[in-house]
């Protein structure tokens, strides 16, 4: 019969957790907390072998009660993160992580910089790789605080700074955060993982300090250590790193590339079909037309009225010198197919004339000189533009009809 | 779109997943995950922390306590598909032994004999001909002639019932009779052979049960709603399968008021398969509706606007079950379609189709799942190829060369051992290049621009895995709405994140904090931006993907039980059969009037109901976040949580709408008639209208007797007695020849094709006295009988008038085989040359038990199934409320036939005669 006990309670304890998940997903917190508070006899009779053990639920369904019971307080859910500190060995960081995620949204950052100290000097046996992992990220939260204490700082030290003598101390202790950020930090970023603020902040640092070659490794580490994601961040923060020490052209050039290669269509495209496009070299130019056709493909660009008007700039330039028609041309040609009804169709030039009028100049430019001057987009706009008296639709029509066999060069 | 300026903190390693798991009920709780500085910009600011998850969402309240059907029932019963109680073996013994271990059973046995005593014909049909003289089922000991050549059954028959009784008893040794017989005609017996038979059976089904398991050919769902953009009254179009196979699709306009109704009729389509899926994209401001079954696919185009008629496109024909078919946000009439064998097309309406993928491989390791998905991105020549291992993205302009893995089920995504995904969605309308992926244990949100890493993860906790995904995006500033739907147990769950910057993140200014103060921290941490944080401060307007809120449960259609009026406990059954179906389809959408904003979800089962439900969204004042101190949220002073819960009460006008339902759903149900009338039933629902066709124009007696009648009346006479006809011996020619005259060798010929030779050549050769003199007098019997009744429904309709007798004996096993079954077949029409036609007892040399046994019956052509079904609604009708028991297909008309009562009875010596001559229970088994 004892067995059958063990059925029974199990059989209750599963009930009553489906109750307080039926209650948490309905946001009955009330509820629910009644229901836990029975659901704590669980842990006296844990036979459970399965993944999440009653230590946890309890852990993961009092947290989720608290964060939004109408009568809960922090002191009561720092208390409760307490007890469920001990309740798990295994889970002790985890829980130590969590409640200072908390206390951090909640703007605690003392609080949780004591905890993450205390977290950071807890030991206990052998670690396991996941502690070892949430160790690290412990240490490098820590980091994270001590970096926003410097920051601090230095502020300061920048507001006061012909006050020489109060600033020692300041100083002093600037330095201090310094040296613990960095040691911290600096760990993390060896890991491959998205550290997009661990590095940035150690960075900002390095460079504080003036060791711009430490940043410029970690950064290059970041962007192209192939155990790292492809972080499309990696290679921006390298970018306005290098911008930021004023680095040659080419050298950013470059940055962008690989950033182009892997996100053809990153808001910094813009930047690079710009920079492209001032250069002398035709082979940079021509790589600026790519680029910036590349980014037109996405759907997310489709309305982006500046790099239309890239694109329009740069075919005019073409069209008016004559020279070149063969890149439009070898672009044009893997989109013939589908970009008249992905950018040029009728629907969309009655929109954009409705919503963005300089958009659906630039886009009639482009479908003008790409689809000759019969093409839908083109027609609708210029009339549009024609009957509303406008300049320059007016100057945009002679402009296309005037360039029309270019289409016949283009498409043939 | 611009990339986040810095993403939430996260390991990265690749490999398989390492982490053991399973389905953790509350793994999605309690957990921020990570945290991450926002709030650049702000002057006055100390570094804000955002969780990834349990930042404050909006506030969806349910407006009323259930959901509420949109459509009325159909008319027509539906079929539920088989449960697991139907398929799984069920025994006390057994599931004694088999205790503490898990896995199911498959009641393999059962179903075999249920296809030999269904089928009989094609288990033994030939064999069974053959040799039906030779096998007795009387309970009459066997004179000595016919012992040479007949063996008599029914000991047989008893032995099997008693080895049904005691199964599982290990002394089955006893059954020496039967092992002697199986081992005697195991090798011939069958017309298909057993070992392949059983084979065959067998994967028959271990497919149902693992569709019963999980069902991936609903991924996707087939229920799409199409906003009609006209302004004024808020009306869209419902797009759903219906009729009793599903193969019909419906458009139907839907005005959404307080609760939406249809209006007018909906355009309808039948197609030729049941419909799996209905996806929708609106492209240049019209709807692309592609419809997916096992073979076809098909797709309609649908102008944005009222009235405006759906048309058809293009159908396409697959070789193989397509699993997937997607439509094309980008460009009109682009869809893309993947088949069971691991084939991914670009389906364009124009070009036509541009295979992108072929192989029956996983991606990135083995998995026996043939269910393959694909979707688009946010580049219009880039498709998204998926199976269960994970996604990759494919050029099609070069798909060999050209492709990225998107996600991929390892320690990329941190990914459990044993996740698979379940449903791929592209996210286009909330963010051009974010992509959900569902498994059974989580839900992640992936950036395009960033493959493998999701940027968002969370346990959805549901039961079942969600196959269907629905998103509306929010917006600027407003969270983007997930709806996440489970087939089996109904779940839908509604989840937000929020992927921009988001202007409703304010919080209380925090240096006035007083715990701050205490802390003795200066209140305000000033940071110059353009010294501190470059990067934060210059990261533009978009924040990293943040989850939002918590999850809520949404109502699922079997909630509405308890709030629907008391039903009568076998009609509660039925509706609560109907209601608990599986979840097909699922879709959603916002409306927005003025500062009320709704979000409406619908929901469709597979028995074809559509429920629908009403979200309202409760603005919340700009608040701290819920968990904060004392000092900020004074104790009950909280606005988001003392309003009342969700309602518990139905509001009238929905009250009213189950009331409709309710009264359509029995109507459609068919209610078995009130028991103040005489029981009577519909011959329609047993037989096929071919069955029922009477022979082409009358029979030779008919004609004779109509001849004599007209005579009689003619010569203002009477006709004595009808014998002196039917005394004359039956010429035996002219019997078995139709009007058309056979010569003897065709006649043979005929009989024996029709497997009655046998018979034939008995009757033309040894035709003794002594039986047609007994056949003569059944005929006399059997002319009285049908005098006055000159239809065979009303034949039928009054055999059943014995009810009460037939429920007296109904106890005693299977229903009998009802007296008045001889009538029914010999005025069947249309018989096979061969077999003897109307009024041929004579003819038969058997005596009246052998007439009424299903030899008899057999041979003249009748066929088995029909008198199992004939058996088995007898049966049902004596036990009580009949459930609809029939198949689609003859459901023609099934109202009683009220003439039918006025229909002269059944003698009841009949029954008894029956009742004393048949032995009962005679319940056919092995096709003997």
């Amino acid at each position: 019969s004892s067995n059958e006990h063990k059925l029974n309670f199990k059989k209750s304890k599963e009930a009553c957790l489906s109750y307080i998940q039926d209650a948490l997903l309905q946001k009955q917190w009330e509820r629910a907390a009644e229901f836990l508070t029975c659901y704590v006899e669980s842990l006296e009779k844990d036979y459970s072998r399965e993944h999440i053990g009653p230590s946890e639920m309890i852990w993961r369904i009092g947290t989720e009660i608290l964060w939004h019971h109408s009568h809960s307080s922090m002191k009561e859910f720092n208390c409760f993160m307490e007890q469920m500190k001990t309740l798990g060995v295994k889970r002790y960081l985890k829980v130590c992580l969590e409640h200072v995620f908390h206390l951090l949204c909640n703007g605690q950052i003392d609080e949780a910089y004591q905890n993450l100290s205390l977290a950071e000097s807890w030991r206990f046996g052998e670690q396991t790789a996941i502690q070892d992992k949430e160790m690290k990220l412990i240490q490098a939260y820590r980091g994270l605080l001590d970096y926003c204490s410097w920051s601090k700082q230095k502020n300061i030290l920048l507001e006061h700074g012909e006050d020489v003598f109060s600033d020692l101390a300041v100083e002093q202790e600037m330095h201090g955060y310094f040296r613990k950020a960095a040691v911290n930090l600096k760990e993390i970023i060896k890991i491959p993982g998205v550290w997009d603020v661990f590095v940035k902040c150690y960075v900002d640092l390095l460079e504080f300090y003036g060791d711009h070659n430490e940043a410029r490794q970690v950064l290059n580490e970041y962007a192209y250590n192939s155990k790292f994601p492809a972080n499309p961040n990696a290679h921006v923060y390298l970018y306005q790193f290098l911008k930021r020490q004023g680095e040659s052209k080419k050298s950013l050039i470059s940055a962008l590339k690989i950033l182009h290669d892997i996100v053809p269509s990153h808001e910094l495209m813009i930047d690079f079909n710009t920079m492209l496009q001032k250069s002398k070299k035709r082979k940079k130019r021509r790589l600026g037309l790519e680029v910036i056709f590349a980014a037109l493909d996405y759907a997310g660009w489709k309305e982006n009225a500046k790099a239309w008007s890239c694109l329009a700039r740069q075919v005019k330039q073409i069209v008016i010198s004559e020279k070149h028609l063969d890149w439009i041309k070898q672009e044009w040609n893997s989109r013939k197919d589908w970009w008249p009804a992905f950018h040029f169709s009728r629907y969309l030039a009655k929109r954009n004339w409705q919503e963005d009028k300089s958009l659906s100049y630039e886009k009639a430019l482009v479908a003008g000189i790409l689809l000759g001057k019969g093409c839908k987009y083109f027609k609708h706009v210029s009339h549009q533009g024609c009957k509303a008296q406008l300049k320059r639709f007016r100057m945009l029509k002679k402009f296309v009809n005037r360039h029309n066999p270019v289409y016949l060069r283009i498409s043939g | 779109m611009e990339f986040p300026a810095a993403l939430f903190p996260s390991y990265f390693s690749a490999g398989p997943p390492r982490e053991e798991g399973g389905p953790a009920p509350v793994a999605g709780w309690g957990e921020h995950g990570q945290v991450l500085e926002g709030g650049p910009g702000r002057r006055q600011a100390q570094p804000a922390f955002v969780p990834r998850r349990g930042a404050t969402g909006e506030r969806w309240e349910a407006a009323d306590a259930a959901a509420v059907p949109v459509l009325l029932p159909s008319a027509g019963c539906w079929i539920p598909s088989p449960a697991p109680q139907d398929i799984l073996y069920r025994s006390g013994l057994f599931k004694k032994l088999r205790a503490g271990k898990s896995g199911a059973t498959l009641d393999f046995a059962r179903q075999l004999g249920h296809f030999f005593v269904d089928h009989p014909e094609d288990a033994f049909g030939s064999l069974g001909r053959l040799l039906h003289k030779n096998f007795y089922l009387g309970n009459s000991k066997l004179k000595r002639p016919a012992r040479n050549s007949t063996i008599r059954m029914t000991a047989l028959v008893e032995d099997i019932d008693r080895l049904e009784a005691r199964r599982g008893c290990p002394r089955q040794h006893l059954a020496s009779r039967l092992r002697w017989f199986s081992h005697l005609c195991r090798d011939w017996l069958f017309e298909v052979p057993l070992g392949l038979l059983a084979d065959c059976l067998h994967e028959e089904l271990m497919l149902q049960w693992s569709n019963l398991l999980f069902d991936d050919s609903l991924t996707g769902g087939a229920l799409a709603w199409l906003p009609l953009g006209d302004g004024g009254t808020p009306v869209g179009r419902l797009v759903y399968p219906g009729g009793q196979a599903m193969n019909h699709l419906f458009f139907q306009d839907v005005v959404l008021e307080e609760l939406p109704h249809t209006r007018g009729s909906p355009a309808q389509f039948e197609l030729s398969g049941r419909v799996r899926q209905v996806a929708a994209a609106r492209v240049d401001g019209e709807d692309f509706i592609g419809v997916r079954s096992d073979y076809h696919c098909g797709v309609w185009r649908v102008p944005g606007r009222t009235g405006a008629a759906p048309t058809p496109l293009q159908v396409i024909h697959t070789d193989v079950p397509a699993s997937c078919l997607t439509v094309s946000p980008h460009l009109p009439g682009e869809l893309s379609v993947c088949t069971q064998s691991g084939t991914v097309y670009l389906w364009n309406v124009e070009t036509g189709l541009q295979q992108l993928r072929y192989g029956p491989q996983t991606m990135f390791f083995r998995d026996h799942s043939p269910w393959r998905w694909s979707d688009f991105t946010a580049h219009p020549r880039v498709l998204s190829c998926a199976d269960r291992t994970g996604l990759q993205c494919l050029d099609a302009r070069a798909p060999k060369k050209c492709h990225f893995d998107l996600f991929k089920v390892g320690e990329e995504a941190g990914c459990q051992q044993g996740e698979r995904v379940v449903l791929p969605m592209y996210l286009g309308r909330a963010h051009p290049s974010q992509y959900l992926v569902t498994t059974q244990f989580s839900m992640y949100v992936l950036d395009e621009r960033l493959p493998l890493v999701p940027i968002l993860k969370w346990a959805h906790m549901m039961k079942a895995p969600p196959l269907f995904a629905h998103v509306m995006p929010g917006n600027p500033g407003r969270s983007h709405k997930v709806l996440l739907g489970a087939s089996r147990t109904q779940e839908l769950l509604l989840l937000q994140y929020r992927g921009k910057r988001s202007t409703i993140w304010v919080r209380a200014p925090l240096c006035l904090h007083p715990s701050l103060l205490i802390a003795g921290t200066s209140c305000c941490w000033r940071l110059c931006s353009r010294a501190g944080f470059w990067g934060v401060s210059s990261g533009g307007s978009q924040s990293a993907c943040q989850l939002a809120g918590t999850p809520q449960k949404l109502h699922s259609i079997a909630g509405c039980l308890q709030h629907l009026p008391t039903q009568l406990p076998h009609r509660h059954h039925l509706l609560q059969q109907r209601l608990t179906a599986p979840a097909t389809g699922m879709a959603a959408t916002l409306q927005e009037d003025g500062p009320h904003k709704s979000m409406l979800v619908f929901q469709l089962s597979e028995a074809g109901d559509v429920f629908c439900q009403r979200l309202t969204h409760k603005a919340t004042q700009p608040s701290a976040p819920p968990s904060r101190d004392e000092a900020t949220t004074a104790p009950g002073s909280s606005p988001l949580f003392k309003a009342p819960p969700s309602p518990v009460v139905l509001s009238p006008a929905a009250a009213l709408q189950y009331r409709r339902w309710l009264r359509a759903f029995h109507r459609a149900c068919r209610e078995p008639p009130r028991h103040t009338w005489p029981p009577s039933l519909s011959q329609r629902r047993l037989f096929t209208r071919r069955d029922l066709e009477g022979p082409e124009g009358p029979t030779t007696l008919q004609r004779q007797m109509r001849q004599r009648l007209r005579q009689a009346m003619q010569e203002g006479g009477r006709i004595q007695c009808w014998e002196p006809l039917a005394l004359q011996p039956p010429p035996l020619p002219q019997t078995l020849e139709p009007a058309g005259g056979l010569d003897p060798l065709s006649a043979r010929l005929t009989a024996a094709w029709a497997g009655d030779w046998e018979q034939w050549w008995e009757e033309r050769t040894s035709f003794s006295v002594a039986q047609k003199q007994r056949a003569l007098r059944e005929r006399r019997r059997q002319q009285k009988r049908a005098r006055g009744r000159r239809s065979l429904s009303a034949s039928f309709t009054s055999s059943l008038t014995y009810q009460s007798e037939l429920s007296e004996l109904s106890d005693a096993g299977p229903p009998l085989l009802s007296p008045g079954r001889p009538h029914v077949f010999s005025q069947e029409g249309s018989p096979p040359a061969g077999s003897p036609p109307v009024c041929s007892p004579p003819t038969s040399p058997v005596p009246d038990e052998a007439l009424l046994s299903s030899q008899s019956l057999r041979c003249r052509g009748i066929p088995k199934e029909r008198r199992k079904t004939l058996r088995d609604y007898l049966s049902v009708w004596a036990e009580g409320p009949p459930e609809p028991p029939e198949p689609p297909g003859s459901q023609a008309s099934q109202l009683c036939i009220p003439s039918s009562q006025s229909q002269p009875c059944i003698p009841s010596s009949q029954t008894q005669l029956s009742s004393a001559s048949q032995p009962r229970h005679k319940r056919p088994r092995m096709g003997f």
